[in-house]
């Protein structure tokens, strides 16, 4: 049974539609990427998966259960957390509060046992616990993002662009993070600009473009795809 | 008799013309029917009102006139620009003491103890209106300057403040206007017609037509000139907002980010445009001065200089200038209506509590602020919508 | 990709590069310490110009010691205003009639409870912190249903920031009616005729023990206030939500829920504030009106959504408005207030504790 499924999706801002009939599959435990060139759809694919854009049409089923058109605020409730692009902390809050915020579906007596899973996996995240967000660095904001994510301990982690704006050295730190999270068992949906670095993780990958299904298919399979490499993945 | 119904007809010709322009539709034949409409219009007003109720009629229609201009000046502010300016009152207030201190003559000898004042120049009424228009304008300039270039809730705060610290200093300062004493004996332009000399400059013929009007008639006068007061500047401001400038404005209203990138001078057509707004205003208060003849601070109260003035321009539709004077006329007409419903409910009122009928007025209040809450969430675009029209030139 | 406006806050500066002359002497003139300077510059212009009076420093020192209290009271109400411009990002006019309406809601209830000996030496007996702590949560809860009736059904239609302001304008002047309908217009008083005279404090500053109750009271709910933000879950929801509404709700937090707490909180200590300013002076349905440019004031110079700034900016505010009566007409209060404002607004619109370039 699939853990996520999306079909027929046709989503939009105001008078523009951006996706068009759009698929998309995600099974227990698999790591999926979502690739293609800017303006393609993919984040507006995410937003639409977690309730923050309503689709137009066609069903988004999570578990067997619909979920499109739900509120964002119930749709954690299943077991889906998902990491925006920008803006994905509050630079106000303390490193740690930001993890109670993710926790903030949880009983309180569980959460010193979450957060120590989340120190477990960032340590830095450990030392600088009492420190304000905002004055943290690129590569620790995005520790946190992801540890917040990961507080409700979710089935599924929805991942847009975790590398944007990081350093090639944090890049690949954090994507063996990502590897680190999954091989615990978790599925992740992530969309990706460092194109050939997730597609070389991914289970499987798929390619949008204009707001449409292109290609998709196995990681390594998409990879070795002259076609593919030569429209999206630079040559 | 019939000499002074036909003199009132006459006079009333004016705005009852200007009346039937605003209300008809705009196309080809409006002035063609306006004309008789508006002629026929003063006959019968003048012929069958009896003059208690047309003497109520046209002071209505003289206030109504004050809220339009100033309904029409926050349209060019939050219409046209997305100023928000909470503090019509100041401007107001500015202009009617502006023109009322131009135009007194300052007081001698022992009335000089009773009446304090900066000044009084004795200067004719037309001098008055400029000068408000031109300290309203300054005013208005020194507010924009330090607070436009900001986020538009801080203008809301700063004007709502301005207009408070305005009536303080009316309310406070003695030597300005006579402190919180009224200032009295505001001169009216052409009160010479109805007086029985009459005015000198005037040939034998007008006078003539002048003769049977009493000082009691004077509203009629002052309606025709405000009435004009009110078409000249509608033209004026319409025909700004239609322009390059007035594109300009809703350029920057709806998308400032790439009007600034289209080179457009984005901070300074702001401060214009509320600079504009502001003399609308002033012109207003100076003509409400010499209406009411006595003024105090306690005329700017922000329930009536501003917040009916809001409710005006959101009934009429904000972006529209007829709908702006419009509205004005309208939430006027509601405003004066609850007077008359607040006697009718005192002794209703009576049977709750011994204290309520003496609160009867509040309730307009109550009224007022559930209509412009109603607007905000039901119909925030107004009465009649913002036209899309680009340009005279341009029709889609 | 084709997110409409990606809000990009506060990414980590990856050029660097050597600031031209203008744009270093920008940044002077926009530094906390800059603001710092032109408060302090403003307060001695106002010492100047009492002494020029002849104004006596103990007296002055008096004068500051009741401002402290003013602020206090200033504080109380900026408090509520921030929190809720910072969640709901509104500036909210109705405000100063919440004020008012905890300071009448004191009042009626003062007049059902059976009347105490006085506490001496202050001026009132047990019944009057009983009226206060009832009148504080409802005038939360009537804050709480306005914003039930139309503020959440703006946030339902997405509605534009203006529309939210010119509600509360609507909403200020729907509360002042209703007050005025059920006391009327005349002033008011907790205990007409009761006498408090002023206790003698070293350096000879003179206080009423009244005063010293106000700004006992005030610090405590400061104290309660920044628990409560700090410790509780709902309000490190608060200052999530007012930070990033929508991650807010990404993360699972139940927005309409902890504005409804918002709500509550600021409506309570409006009304705290409306109660202390009306045993300080006298009631009158236009005291919260009177009181809403200094709590603006005070919101702008700690940071919109800052409720620790809001009581630093009331405090300042409060001293420079007592003391500029020692020259001035005491009514002019808004003025003084207003006039640190705009140089807040000029110098560093972010305020004293507000991020920079933000």
């Amino acid at each position: 049974m699939p853990l996520l499924e999306a079909e027929g999706v046709t989503a939009g801002y105001g008078d523009s539609e951006i996706l068009h009939d759009v698929h998309l599959r995600v099974d227990e435990g698999e790591i999926v990427a979502l690739i293609g060139p800017n303006g393609a759809g993919k984040s507006t694919l995410m937003k639409a998966v977690f309730g923050l854009v309503t689709p137009r049409h066609g069903s988004i089923r999570f578990r067997d259960k619909e979920i499109a058109g739900h509120t964002p605020y119930n749709i954690v409730k299943e077991g889906l957390c998902y990491v925006p692009q920008v803006a994905n902390v509050f630079t106000q809050l303390t490193a740690e509060e930001n993890l109670d915020m993710g926790g903030y579906l949880l009983d309180e007596s569980v959460l010193p046992e979450r957060k120590e899973r989340v120190y477990a996996l960032f340590p830095k995240l450990r030392e600088r616990r009492h420190q304000r967000v905002g004055k943290m660095s690129g590569g620790e904001r995005q520790m946190v993002a992801i540890g917040s994510a990961l507080m409700l301990d979710p089935a599924l982690l929805l991942l847009d662009e975790p590398s944007a704006g990081l350093s090639p050295k944090l890049v690949d730190e954090i994507f063996a993070n990502i590897e680190q999270i999954n091989a615990t068992g978790l599925a992740i949906l992530m969309v990706e600009q460092n194109a050939r670095k997730a597609l070389a993780m991914a289970t499987r990958g798929y390619v949008l473009a204009s707001g449409q299904n292109r290609v998709d298919g196995p990681g390594q399979a998409l990879l070795d795809d002259p076609e593919v490499g030569r429209l999206y993945l630079g040559g | 008799m019939a000499t002074l119904a036909l003199t009132k007809a006459l006079l009333l010709i004016v705005p009852a013309v200007l009346l039937a322009l605003l209300v008809l539709p705009a196309r080809r034949w409006r002035l063609a029917v306006a004309v008789p409409l508006g002629v026929a219009l003063a006959f019968a007003a003048s012929l069958a009102l009896p003059s208690g109720i047309l003497a109520y009629v046209v002071s209505f229609a003289i206030m109504g006139s004050v809220y339009a201009l100033l309904s029409l000046g926050l349209n060019v502010q939050w219409g046209y620009t997305g100023h928000l300016n909470f503090g019509v009152a100041a401007f107001f207030a500015i202009g009617a003491f502006t023109s009322a201190l131009m135009t007194v003559e300052a007081p001698t000898g022992i009335a000089a103890q009773y009446t304090q004042m900066a000044f009084g120049l004795g200067l004719p009424f037309l001098v008055g209106v400029a000068a408000a228009a031109l300290v309203s304008a300054l005013l208005a300039f020194l507010v924009a300057v330090p607070v436009l270039r900001l986020r538009l809730d801080f203008l809301a705060i700063a004007t709502i403040g301005i207009a408070e610290i305005i009536r303080l200093i009316f309310q406070n300062e003695r030597w300005l206007a006579n402190g919180p004493q009224p200032l009295r004996g505001i001169p009216q332009p052409l009160h010479c017609l109805v007086r029985s000399q009459g005015c000198d400059w005037l040939p034998e013929w007008a006078m003539a037509l002048f003769e049977p009007l009493s000082p009691r008639d004077y509203p009629l006068i002052y309606l025709v000139i405000i009435a004009l007061f009110v078409a000249v500047l509608y033209l004026l401001v319409e025909r700004a907002c239609r322009s390059p400038w007035g594109r300009m404005l809703r350029a920057i209203r709806d998308e400032e980010a790439s009007a600034a990138m289209n080179g457009k001078p984005v901070t300074f057509v702001r401060i214009q445009s509320f600079v504009v707004g502001a003399v609308v205003m002033g012109i207003a208060g100076a003509l409400y001065a010499h209406y009411v003849v006595t003024i105090d601070y306690s005329h700017f109260h922000a329930l009536f200089a501003t917040f009916l003035v809001w409710v005006m321009l959101m009934l009429g539709g904000s972006g529209n200038n007829r709908g702006a004077v419009v509205g004005g006329f309208i939430v006027w007409g509601v405003w004066s209506g609850t007077a008359f419903l607040a006697n009718a409910i005192e002794p209703l009122l009576a049977l709750i509590a011994d204290d309520l009928p003496r609160r009867a007025a509040y309730f307009r209040w109550l009224l007022v602020a559930l209509l412009l809450a109603g607007i905000v969430l039901y119909r925030p675009q107004g009465l009649l919508r913002e036209e899309k029209r680009v340009s005279r030139y341009l029709r889609e | 990709m084709a997110t409409p406006t990606p809000q990009e806050r506060e990414r980590p500066t990856v050029v660097t590069r050597t600031a031209r002359p203008g744009e270093r002497a920008r940044a002077l003139v926009q530094s906390r310490a800059f603001l710092l300077l032109a408060i302090a510059v403003v307060f001695a212009v106002l010492v100047v110009a009492a002494q020029l009076r002849g104004v006596s420093a103990e007296r002055l020192l008096s004068l500051a010691a009741w401002g402290v209290m003013l602020g206090g009271i200033i504080g109380l109400g900026s408090i509520g205003l921030t929190l809720v411009y910072g969640v709901l990002k509104f500036p909210n006019f109705s405000h100063g009639a919440l004020v008012t309406l905890g300071a009448y809601f004191t009042f009626a209830f003062l007049a059902w409870l059976p009347q105490g000996e006085p506490l001496t030496p202050l001026s009132f007996g047990w019944e009057f912190p009983v009226a206060l702590l009832v009148a504080m949560p409802l005038v939360g809860l009537v804050a709480m249903a306005v914003d039930r009736v139309v503020y959440r059904r703006l946030r339902r239609q997405n509605a534009h920031l203006v529309l939210f302001a010119m509600a509360s304008l609507a909403m200020a002047f729907f509360l002042r009616s209703l007050i005025y309908i059920a006391w009327g217009p005349d002033f008011h008083f907790y205990y007409p005729g009761r006498p408090n005279p002023a206790l003698t404090l070293p350096f000879n500053i003179r206080v009423r023990a009244d005063q010293l109750f106000i700004l006992a009271l005030a610090l405590v709910m400061m104290l309660g206030v920044y628990l409560l933000l700090e410790r509780t879950r709902i309000g490190k929801a608060m200052r999530a939500t007012a930070d990033n509404p929508e991650l807010a709700q990404v993360r699972g937090i139940n927005t309409e829920r902890v504005i409804a707490w918002t709500w509550l909180l600021g409506g309570a200590l409006a009304a705290a504030g409306g109660t202390m300013y009306g045993l300080s002076s006298q009631l009158r349905p236009e005291m919260g009106f009177w009181l809403l440019l200094p709590m603006f004031a005070a919101t702008i110079m700690g940071g919109i959504g800052n409720p620790y700034g809001a009581l630093a900016g009331a405090l300042i505010i409060g001293v420079a408005h007592q003391v500029s009566t020692a020259f001035m007409n005491p009514t002019y209060g808004p003025a003084v207030a207003f006039v640190l404002m705009v140089i807040v607004l000029l110098v560093r619109p972010q305020g004293l504790f507000g991020r920079s370039g933000g």
